[in-house]
């Protein structure tokens, strides 16, 4: 198993560092085989786990659809596009946690980032955007540190689970629901929400402080106090 | 002149006996097919009816063929009401009353040259229609249309069957994360067409459905600490109970949610990503024939599910009193809450139709004016009284929930009075102007 997911990691990292937009434009030719080799690989084993069991089927596909989505948000050349496959992935992430009972952890997901953030994101990338590509759109900064320091993580994490065991995280059903969230947000983790609460409020002061910084050209910037 | 044969025709279509008679041949046929071969399949379509997983999804498609037949009517309506407030007939020529208009609209949308111009982007380009589609026609899945029913030929000890398709956890979250995808439809067909207009038309969408999300979730937020539940059902049932509607609760609450459901809808007062007088045709346009008609269903589909859902979280969903409540489960009770409940929904529409038709067009900073400096601080102090209530076991109490919201309005009406800016409102760099003696 542990051979198996190596091989699966360096595929999937040797595509990704192929795939990812930067001057190599006679070696971006190849990168869809390695990514589908590793695509294969865990399609099939993925798949081979649904067959004997068909709850997993959905798993299958969402996982699938999220790593895909995943590959295209850091290769794909025009960020509307990048964008707009995060919003992809969200929503295959969302019916994971789905699949985990964890309902209201799905809703939030899709309300906070495909519904807020991302929409922020699409905003400013169409005001931001050139006529021509930007130097930023049309190469990886690092691509090769980026794909090393990604998939060593990633080798990281897998290895711990394969040697822990399988960690059954099926506890009972519910543990997703939005009374028992709510419990717990403001008993156990009372102090993180206060904490997180205040972190935004700062960052929130931050913006307008900065917003609100009038360029001079109209003479006198003083119109803010209402 | 008119060709004779047309001008008989036309004739014929607009006598409201011989659209009857032909509804009435049309369908006879099939009616009596059905129950000659009844012996046949009987049984299965009984025991599809009787299942707890088939009859909420044949109900919920029931319902999605209900919402497309009847976005072609509300074309119609808002046709005809339009004409009624501008003093005019409105459509009157296909048909008795014009009632075949959508007929005549579907087809003309369907014979029109679907165009797709040369420097869009394409892959987003068609895209974005079915973006904007499809969140419209899936959320009304959590909407409990009628309570529950037990049909005649059901064992005694089954348990009723639901007319709600999902009854989720998250309840009305489903139906904000779903509408929250909207966005996406008419953002990307302002980017993927490629023109000024266009574009201008999404980026307006994107900044007005960010903002007005914020006073609807505050809205929301005031309700479910009243109801304490997320589930539409079960607020539904908590209000057909105590026959107290939540909105003489909470109608400032109301207030904010039907007004963000403008927004929302993009409908006027709030559709300044169409204004055809600045911006020809908005995000669509660039798009004909039937990807035009998408966003046109894609709007009334939203304004029926936001109709829907203020009518099951305020208005108390299938419940009127004197009818047959929750407990009653034959289907004739079942019928008659889904008829109290659609007929909520059609005067929902009415009134959007109605306010569409009276309010003209925001400017944009009144928009957003309205959004961040009017509607956010009350929400947020209707929140936070709310929180009060609630902490001291007052939220069901109507009298405390009423001079709440008495005490928010005065305070705002006097915040507005007292301002010295004036209330319509101009960009803040441009010297004011005053009505009146302030």
């Amino acid at each position: 198993m542990e051979n198996l997911l190596i091989a699966l990691l360096v595929l999937g990292a040797l595509g990704l560092f192929l795939a990812l937009p930067g001057g190599r434009a006679h070696l971006a030719r190849f990168a869809p085989v390695p990514l589908a080799g590793a695509g294969g690989v865990l399609a099939a084993v993925v798949l081979r786990a649904a067959l004997s069991e068909p709850q997993r089927a959905w798993f299958a596909g969402l996982a699938l659809v999220a790593l895909a989505a995943a590959v295209r948000v850091v290769t794909h050349r025009r960020p509307v596009y990048s964008a707009l496959y995060f919003v992809l992935l969200i929503l295959a992430v969302t019916g994971l946690l789905v699949l985990l009972e964890a309902k209201f952890l799905a809703a939030a997901l899709v309300i906070v980032y495909a519904g807020a953030i991302l929409v922020t994101y699409v905003f400013v990338i169409m005001l931001a955007q050139q006529a021509t590509a930007a130097s930023y759109d049309v190469r990886a900064r690092e691509p090769f540190w980026g794909c090393l320091a990604g998939f060593l993580l990633l080798a990281i994490v897998g290895m711990q689970l394969l040697s822990g065991g399988a960690a059954t995280a099926a506890g009972p059903a519910a543990v997703g629901t939005v009374a028992e969230v709510g419990t717990r947000l403001l008993t156990h983790y009372a102090v993180a929400v206060q904490v997180g609460g205040l972190l935004l409020l700062a960052a929130m002061v931050g913006a307008i402080a900065i917003a609100r910084r009038k360029p001079a050209a109209d003479g006198d910037g003083g119109e803010s106090a209402a | 002149m008119m060709d004779p044969t047309v001008a008989r025709i036309e004739r014929l279509l607009r006598n409201p006996l011989v659209l009857v008679t032909a509804a009435a041949a049309l369908t006879a046929p099939v009616v009596l097919l059905a129950w000659l071969l009844w012996p046949w399949y009987g049984g299965f379509v009984q025991g599809l009816l009787a299942d707890a997983f088939w009859f909420p999804l044949l109900f919920m498609l029931f319902v999605l063929v209900m919402i497309l037949n009847a976005t072609a009517l509300c074309i119609l309506a808002e046709r005809k009401i339009a004409g009624f407030t501008q003093d005019r007939r409105g459509p009157n020529r296909v048909g008795f009353w014009g009632l075949l208009q959508p007929l005549a609209d579907g087809l003309k949308f369907l014979f029109k040259e679907d165009i797709i111009p040369a420097n869009v982007d394409r892959a987003l380009f068609l895209l974005a229609p079915c973006l904007a589609l499809v969140p419209a026609l899936i959320g009304f899945a959590i909407i409990p249309w009628a309570g529950e029913v037990r049909w005649p030929w059901m064992p005694a000890d089954a348990p009723a069957v639901s007319t709600q398709a999902a009854s989720l956890d998250v309840g009305f979250l489903y139906l904000l994360a779903v509408g929250s995808l909207g966005v996406y439809g008419v953002v990307l067909a302002g980017y993927a067409s490629n023109n000024k207009y266009s574009f201008y038309g999404g980026i307006r969408a994107t900044a007005q459905m960010i903002s007005y999300e914020l006073p609807m979730g505050l809205a929301l937020l005031c309700l479910l600490m009243t109801a304490g539940s997320l589930r539409p059902e079960e607020i539904v049932a908590q209000q057909a109970d105590s026959g107290l509607w939540y909105v003489f609760l909470h109608p400032l609450a109301f207030l904010l949610l039907l007004t963000s459901s403008f927004a929302e809808t993009n409908r006027a007062p709030f559709d300044l990503a169409e204004a055809e007088q600045e911006l020809v045709g908005g995000f669509h346009t660039e798009y004909s024939s039937m990807k035009f008609a998408m966003f046109f269903l894609a709007e009334y589909a939203h304004m029926i599910t936001g109709s829907a859902l203020m009518v099951a979280l305020f208005f108390g969903g299938w419940h009127f009193w004197g009818l047959p409540g929750a407990a009653d489960t034959s289907w004739v009770a079942m019928l008659l809450r889904l008829a109290v409940f659609v007929g909520k929904v059609v005067l929902f529409i009415g009134l959007f139709m109605m306010i569409r038709w009276t309010i003209p067009r925001f400017r944009f900073d009144q928009l957003m004016r309205i959004a961040w400096l009017g509607m956010l601080p009350a929400g947020v102090v209707l929140l936070a009284g709310t929180a009060v209530l609630t902490a001291f076991g007052l939220e069901r109490n109507v009298w405390a929930c009423l001079a709440l919201n008495v005490a928010v309005l005065a305070g705002m009406l006097v915040y507005v009075g007292r301002s010295r800016r004036p209330v319509t409102g101009r960009q803040p760099d441009l010297p004011a102007v005053s009505v009146g003696a302030v």
